[in-house]
């Protein structure tokens, strides 16, 4: 008797799996990528869940960092799987350039007009609109640090002892953070040996962190003063309890720059858009800097006074620093070994 | 002849398995690191590596590491297995699982486990501090310490269980007889005991090293960006720089390093009838 039970159970557990993948089958899917952690449970949230709802569709999120995704763009060239796909570390201008990703038209976008120009300046090379701006800058311990520091040149004040964080580069923050004490002493994206001879200096006292949540943990437990990072880590930071504090560093604030991009060669690319259209309107932004501290890139999204105090807001967001990414990614490789070298006791 | 046929039968599974899941891809893998993009041979990714200090640096790490971690792993391991094995087996049981019970938890909550104990302000460095030997907010993080402590605790277990096999099936009688001829306990250890348990502390040695050399995520977590071993080198070249061939030659010099070491071991356990 037992064993019949349990089949028909399984039978009928099968046929309604089979008729709710019918059902699902009936609706357009779209697939996109999303980056995992704290982001991709926002990223859900604010933008796939109500998306889905309002436009009777089913987002298929497949958790893969930027770098990650272009390759397999690559691979996937001749059959491409993703509808949507996000970058952070300017893999869109490679993307554009190889034809995986698809212009888009900016009238296509209706919230296209309200974009700061750079957030848009990218699409006329066929490249996704910027949708969220994080800034790097210098995150510091409010009650242990008596002079702020106000300058990328700050981190080599003596006051700050051995407290301070600096970022392995091959983390993106870290590499953006790097790139700007290098410009600020003298070098380019192509000569990187001003700012490694002057990293050099800071070895002896400083911890090298090479994964982001790493940074709340030498806030809370491990002393830390002053640390060259991101905004929104700023906000997890203070989230957990720790006194500290985000300064745009006076020479210029880089920042990283989160794009989504249509795929070429896909077959719902109106939704496709309508969903990059969604993720650009002002209150998924407003929503986004709330949350997580993002800078919106839509003029029109209206930042409580306690949140836009804390992130980059407004005009501001147009003074940005943003390093080439066609040229970064030519000399990322030189330098990230360069850096390990030079690091590597 | 047909009872041939069969044990072929009966291994053909697992033969299969092997081959497709492990020979091949790790094959492609190594052979990627000696090939041109065209696909004729090229030694430049090997040369590249011997010829740089910073990649000799990282392996002399690696092996410095790896010797240090298998000593102490042998030296602590083997009166541990030897009490083992004789103590009633009700204990034993209980000891045994002490010791795999580690295991059951995942290597990276382990691994974070040392991080708060030996960070700043951390239980160690604490009592250190107490005990006057270190000044405050002295951290054991990011140290070759913190690295071998993490590894050690990681690869007892494997070395214990090796020796452990061996000491259990040598006949309690010799070491009697031993004592009874003359010897004092330490003389019967040394005379008796080790002779016998050595193919397992080579087998153990064996584990402990070759997992050791291979581990990335306990030292790149306990030595951090500053103390890269080769495994964590490999890693980082394949997925931050992705440079496949050149991570495929790190991987090369590894699996032929481990390889050479084969070697030895077996003539050492065929000597001691292993």
């Amino acid at each position: 008797m037992k064993p019949n039970v349990m089949l028909s159970a399984l039978a009928c557990s099968f046929l309604l799996a089979g008729m709710s993948s019918s059902a699902v089958a009936q609706r357009a899917t779209l697939t996109v990528n999303s980056w995992g952690g704290a982001y991709e449970k926002l990223h859900k949230q604010l933008i796939f869940e109500p998306f889905e709802k309002a436009n009777n569709v089913k987002i298929n999120v497949v958790t893969v960092y930027s770098a990650d995704t272009l390759a397999q763009l690559r691979a996937q060239k001749a059959a491409p799987q993703y509808d949507v796909v996000h970058f952070s570390g300017g893999q869109e201008v490679v993307a554009a350039r190889e034809g995986l990703i698809a212009p888009i038209n900016a009238e296509e976008l209706p919230n296209a007009a309200n974009l700061y120009p750079f957030a848009k300046e990218g699409m006329s090379r066929g490249e996704g609109p910027v949708h969220l701006v994080t800034a790097i800058g210098l995150l510091y311990n409010e009650k242990k640090v008596k002079n702020p520091p106000k300058s990328w040149k700050d981190l080599w004040k003596p006051e700050y002892g051995d407290h301070l964080v600096l970022t392995d580069l091959s983390n993106s923050y870290g590499l953006l953070g790097f790139l700007m004490m290098n410009k600020v002493w003298g070098g380019s994206i192509e000569n990187t040996k001003p700012g490694l001879d002057k990293v050099r200096e800071l070895l002896d006292r400083s911890t090298i962190i090479s994964s982001s949540p790493e940074i709340q943990q030498n806030f809370a437990q491990n002393d830390a003063w002053v640390a060259a990072f991101s905004q929104d880590y700023a906000h997890v930071v203070r989230q957990g309890g720790q006194p500290v504090k985000f300064v745009m560093a006076e020479e210029g604030t880089p920042a990283v720059f989160f794009t989504a991009n249509l795929v070429a060669g896909r077959p719902n690319q109106a939704l496709a858009k309508k969903l990059i259209d969604f993720s650009l309107s002002p209150e998924v932004q407003a929503a986004f800097a709330r949350e997580m501290r993002y800078s919106p890139t839509n003029r029109l999204a209206k930042l409580d006074p306690a949140v836009a105090s804390e992130v980059v807001y407004g005009d501001a967001v147009n003074g940005l620093v943003r390093f080439d990414p066609a040229q970064v990614d030519a000399n990322r490789t030189a330098l990230v070994e360069s850096w390990k070298k030079l690091i590597a006791r | 002849m047909a009872s041939h046929r069969e044990d072929w039968a009966i291994a053909a599974p697992g033969l299969l398995l092997l081959l497709l899941a492990f020979l091949v891809p790790v094959g492609s893998i190594l052979a990627l690191g000696v090939r041109t993009e065209g696909g004729e041979f090229t030694p430049a990714y090997v040369i590249r590596f011997l010829t740089e200090p910073y990649y000799l640096g990282i392996s002399w790490r690696t092996i410095k590491l790896s010797v240090v971690i298998t000593l102490v792993c042998a030296l602590v391991g083997f009166p541990f297995a030897y009490i083992m094995a004789r103590v009633g087996p009700r204990l034993r049981l209980w000891l045994v699982i002490l010791i795999t019970l580690p295991l059951m938890t995942s290597v990276v909550v382990r691994t974070f486990g040392w991080m708060v104990l030996l960070g700043r302000g951390g239980l160690v460095p604490d009592i250190m501090r107490s005990l006057g030997l270190v000044r405050r907010n002295y951290t054991l993080m990011h140290t070759e310490v913190a690295i071998v402590v993490g590894m050690v605790q990681i690869l007892f277990p494997f070395m214990v269980l090796s020796i452990l096999g061996v000491i259990l099936r040598m006949d309690p009688r010799l070491e009697e007889a031993a004592r009874v001829m003359g010897c004092t306990f330490l003389q019967s250890v040394r005379r008796v005991v080790l002779p016998v348990a050595t193919p397992g502390i080579v087998a153990g040695s064996l584990l402990v090293f070759t997992l050791s050399a291979s581990y990335f995520i306990t030292p790149s977590l306990l030595g951090g960006a500053r103390l890269p071993v080769l495994a964590g080198s490999i890693y980082e070249t394949a997925t931050r720089t992705q440079d496949w061939p050149f991570a495929a030659a790190q991987s090369l010099i590894l699996f032929t390093a481990v390889l050479l070491l084969l070697f030895p071991y077996i003539r050492l356990t065929r000597k001691a009838g292993g």
